[in-house]
């Protein structure tokens, strides 16, 4: 660790303050509580001083001066406002406006826009110029970026942004001075990795976002900050929703609040990939399949179906002719419940997911330690980050931006070895390229299996290579599926040796979450395998599951094949396609999918329930760092049902106690005296009070908050700050020491998703954003020269 | 006297109402009055029933700002907005409202819509007579509040006689 910077004192409108040596003039004044407006100052953007708003008057210098390009000095004496300063910034105004249209009640970012808000601070309304204002017509540079070129103010921040930040350097500037305009890459369009960051930092309306574009304004939408359901990097997007025919609709999405771990950041697919709630192909209604077509039925009969089916396979053949496949982009409470009524109300433990990492194979490597993971946070901070596999800028983008951002900004030290030239090449320390499917073996040698080198690349560069990630302190170390079963083990006892912590990366929204909620045949919820139960868990719903453990996806199929799995229940995953298995195997098993689309397991299907997305439910994710996040409802269709309620009301319709399967009552938790101003005939202020805090009265069998309580009791590690979650923070969560002993890890049925930025599984085949754009080649920026920052 | 202290009374009142008749009618003569009005006068600045004005070429001038909705106290105007095509030009700018629809529920004619919109697409006509039997007729949509087509572009002769009057051709459609 370096010192901390010596501090330095100065004056700022008469207030002393203290700020560290090397601080901007203007980060100083706002960590003081003292705002300075800015056009080109961005924080964590290169400084500019393109726009003069930020003029301040400081004391020995002669003229007015920018604060953004000012660093703090002892002894300062600085004037933020004042007659001169104002009537400054005011000219500035003016000249910024003398050829902006003032198209206000057309611009996209009239509401929230940076420039009307300045002009209305200091009144610069009025125009001093006579001449016709130079028009441009609107350019669309891609699917998702319209340029419109008379609204720029060349701020520039939309080039560092995508330099910078972004590390794509798609946009640039063309001519200069005032005759300067900003261009795309390729002459009038843009290849580029369409994150849509431009459009979000634009503090005018110059560059527009083609999904939201003219569809609505600011102020007619309601804000709901909810979790993205793409990759496992778990950025909060904060979706506009308004009334729609159906229900809500959502317009867009954004961070500006930089709320979350992801800051301002969003990829193309957390900013614009929720169109798929939209598509006509989505189902609406539940079917059935009568006469070997499915056709539209009502719930009721539907879960009378199923109900009835279910119950008769369970009773004669019992619990192991029944099959149930998860999902890992349902929330940590439906995987609980749907695992939970797999071993209690059906009697089996025939349940698995699409697995995109070894998370039993992690847990059983971290036993007996603690504190041994990192937090997506702390990739952004961490003085040195060690990558293993994986491609973040296309599966993980969130990562990637960390990693860059950290190496950009804090001169974080990046060792990448990757078996592919992947793009965060750019931004390391040292890249080593392996050969392909050795990572397992550089595992080994990282600990001292120097025989293992060869099989992975130059032992010279390897040595040297471990030598410095030896003498690393803090080092967080990111590996990607390549690494799985007994590879993890040597990579665990390296991170301790140095002190590091570790990331297990995974693909989806909440494949960290579908493990821990004990998706898996011989795993229960903790990672408790099923058949050595110990201790008090058994006196809770645990001592009641099955004790043998049930059979894995692809055992389900080739059961089905041969006649011995009668039921099959998949929510929310197609396995089908997934696994290209034979669709046959289903031919005589009763099949019910709950989805949104009819997708190549659906279309097998025997019932098919319609279900809610993501964005249209509330709950909990976990990211693949294990950082837990609450999820609010945003969007709605009103037909659908969401997967918890939908499991609840099959268990129900079996004839199943609910209250065995959702610890929910009235007046228990619901109303502790609280409630009383309801009885009395005022509004129940408290019951809309914990509502507004997510902190929901449990009335309701269908609230996956009351489920959480359970988890939070039940599953080691999710004992986090309830408060802090219901706030909208990320929680890190703990890996559950398991002790001694190996968990049952399966590595070989480990399938990677093998995303890129714009494929998103079946979402992403159903999202008309990320296919418009998948067409597109993006140009790699070596070829044009171009050095990473 | 009682006698006479009544009808001197009666005559005192009498004369009251003598003067009254003849004197000039001050009530208006709605609806037995002439014309299409029916007889009622306006102000000319009275706030009835809303009309979304077109401009000169015939487009709507409503570029769906929402500034309106905003401004609504009663949060009676509902907009959906699109936007304008090559082939499909509805306003004079990017964007226009494909839907506008005005609960007349719920307004108060307050004016404050018309102060907001920056473009004076929308304005209080001197429509008035809003009863109906079923609440819902009262949602107007944007087809019941747009004026018609100016003369010369083609609908609504009737309307604009003062415009053709003045010599602009009436096109009939
Ligand atoms: S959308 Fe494209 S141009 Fe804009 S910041 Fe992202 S990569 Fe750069
Ligand atoms: S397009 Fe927007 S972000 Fe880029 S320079 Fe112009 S005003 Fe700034
Ligand atoms: S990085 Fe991942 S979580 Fe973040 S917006 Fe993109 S897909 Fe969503
Ligand atoms: S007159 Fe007033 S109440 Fe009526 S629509 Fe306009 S703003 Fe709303
Ligand atoms: S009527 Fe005026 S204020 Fe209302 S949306 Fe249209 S342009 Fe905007
Ligand atoms: S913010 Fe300082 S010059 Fe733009």
């Amino acid at each position: 660790m370096a010192d901390a910077p010596k501090l330095v004192n100065l004056t700022v409108d008469g207030k002393a303050i203290t700020a560290p040596a090397g601080t901007l003039l203007i980060d100083a004044c706002k960590n003081a509580g003292i705002e300075i407006p800015s056009f080109c100052y961005y924080p964590g953007l290169s400084v500019q001083g393109a726009c003069r708003m930020c003029l301040v008057k400081i004391e020995k210098m002669p003229k007015l001066q920018t604060s953004c390009t000012t660093v703090v000095g002892e002894g300062m004496v600085v004037t933020t406002e004042n007659d001169e300063i104002h009537q400054a910034r005011k000219s500035m105004l003016e000249l910024v406006l003398a050829n902006h249209p003032l198209d206000c009640p057309v611009c996209d970012a009239g509401g929230q826009c940076e420039l009307q808000d300045m002009t209305f601070t200091y009144g610069a309304a009025e125009s001093k110029f006579v001449d016709i204002k130079n028009h441009r017509d609107e350019q669309q540079w891609s699917p998702v970026v319209y340029f419109d070129r008379p609204r720029c103010i060349l701020c520039y921040r939309c080039v560092r942004v995508c330099g910078e930040g972004m590390d794509v350097w798609a946009l640039g500037i063309q001519q200069r001075g005032v005759s300067s305009v900003i261009a795309p890459n390729m002459e009038d369009h843009l290849e580029c990795e369409e994150c849509g960051m431009c459009i979000d930092i634009c503090p005018v309306g110059a560059l527009t976002s083609g999904a939201y574009r003219y569809k609505t304004r600011p102020w007619e939408m309601n804000h709901v900050a909810t979790v993205c359901t793409h990759c496992g990097d778990g950025c909060v997007t904060t979706l506009g929703v308004r009334r729609s025919d159906t229900g809500m609709e959502i317009m867009r999405g954004d961070n500006r609040d930089k709320s979350g771990i992801n800051g301002d950041f969003l990829c193309i697919k957390g900013r614009y990939a929720f169109d798929f709630s939209k598509e006509p192909e989505r189902i609406t209604v539940p079917l059935i399949r009568r006469n070997s077509k499915l056709e539209p039925a009502t719930w009721e009969a539907a879960f009378e179906l199923i109900a009835s089916k279910l119950k008769e396979v369970r009773d004669r053949d019992g619990g192991q002719a029944i099959g149930v496949i998860g999902s890992n982009r349902t929330t940590n409470e439906e995987n609980y419940l749907l695992q939970k009524f797999a071993r209690l109300v059906l009697a089996t433990n025939n349940i698995d997911h699409h697995r995109t990492a070894d998370y039993p194979g992690f847990v059983s490597a971290l036993a007996g330690t603690q504190n041994m993971t990192a937090s997506m946070r702390d990739v952004a901070s961490a003085p040195a980050i060690l990558l293993i596999g994986n491609d973040p800028t296309e599966q993980h983008p969130l990562l990637a931006w960390q990693i860059r951002n950290n190496v950009r900004l804090n001169k974080a030290r990046l060792y990448t070895v990757n078996s592919n030239q992947i793009k965060l090449r750019r931004q390391s320390t040292v890249f080593h390229l392996i050969s392909a499917g050795s990572e397992g073996a550089f595992a080994q040698f990282l600990v001292g299996n120097d025989s293992a080198a060869s099989s992975v690349g130059d032992p010279q560069a390897l040595n040297s290579l471990r030598d410095k990630l030896r003498g690393e302190q803090g080092l967080v170390i990111a590996f990607g599926s390549e690494i799985r079963g007994e590879h993890i083990k040597p990579l665990v006892q390296f991170a301790q040796s140095v002190g590091a912590k570790l990331i297990c990366l995974g693909d989806y929204a909440n494949s960290r979450g579908a493990a821990d909620m004990g998706l898996y045949p011989d795993l229960l919820p903790g990672y408790y395998p099923v058949s050595q139960l110990t201790g008090s868990k058994d006196e809770d719903w645990m001592g009641k599951a099955p004790k043998q453990p049930g059979l894995t996806l692809q055992e389900m199929f080739s059961a089905a094949a041969g006649g011995r799995l009668r039921a099959l229940y998949v929510v929310g995953s197609n396995p089908v396609a997934r696994y290209n298995l034979d669709p046959f195997a289903l031919k005589n098993t009763f099949t019910v999918v709950q989805d949104m689309f009819l997708t190549e397991t659906a279309t097998l299907a025997d019932v098919v329930l319609p279900a809610a997305n993501a964005y249209e439910k509330g709950g909990t994710f976990t990211n693949t760092c294990g950082d837990l996040q609450r999820l609010q409802k945003a969007g709605d269709v009103t037909t659908v049902k969401s997967d918890f309620e939908i499991i609840v009301r099959i268990a129900n319709a079996m004839g199943y106690d609910v209250h065995g399967l959702v610890p929910f009552a009235p007046g228990l938790r619901a109303d502790m005296g609280q409630t009383r101003g309801a009885e009395s005939g005022e509004a129940d202020r408290h019951k809309v009070w914990l509502t507004r805090q997510g902190i929901e009265p449990k009335l309701s069998p269908f609230d996956p908050l009351a489920l959480l309580d359970e988890i939070q009791r039940l599953v080691p590690g999710y004992e986090v700050s309830r408060l802090n979650l219901m706030a909208g923070n990320d929680q890190h969560t703990q890996v559950p020491d398991i002790g001694s002993g190996e968990l049952p890890s399966h590595p070989e049925l480990i399938v990677p998703s093998e995303d890129t930025l714009f494929t998103s599984g079946t979402l992403g085949r159903y999202s008309k954003t990320l296919n418009s754009v998948m067409e597109n080649d993006r140009a790699v920026p070596e070829d044009a020269g171009i050095p990473a920052d | 006297m009682p006698i006479l202290k009544n009808i001197a009374a009666i005559a005192k009142g009498m004369s009251i109402t003598l003067k009254e008749m003849f004197a000039p009618t001050v009530v208006e003569n709605y609806p037995d009055g002439p014309g299409p009005l029916k007889g009622a006068k306006f102000q000319e600045r009275f706030r009835g029933v809303h009309v979304l004005q077109r401009d000169e070429n015939g487009l709507e001038k409503c570029v769906a700002c929402f500034l309106c909705a905003a401004a609504c106290p009663s949060n009676c105007i509902y907009i959906e907005a699109a936007e304008n095509t090559a082939e499909n030009r509805i306003s004079g700018a990017e964007r226009y409202a494909k839907v506008y629809n005005i609960d007349y529920n719920r307004c108060i004619f307050c004016g404050y819509c018309v102060e907001a919109c920056p473009t004076d697409a929308i304005t209080h006509g001197h429509g008035f007579e809003l009863a109906t039997f079923n609440a819902s007729n009262l949602v107007y949509r944007k087809e019941q509040l747009l004026a018609p087509m100016p003369a010369h572009l083609g609908a609504n002769a009737v309307f604009n006689k003062a415009e053709i009057d003045k010599g602009m051709p009436a096109l009939t459609s």
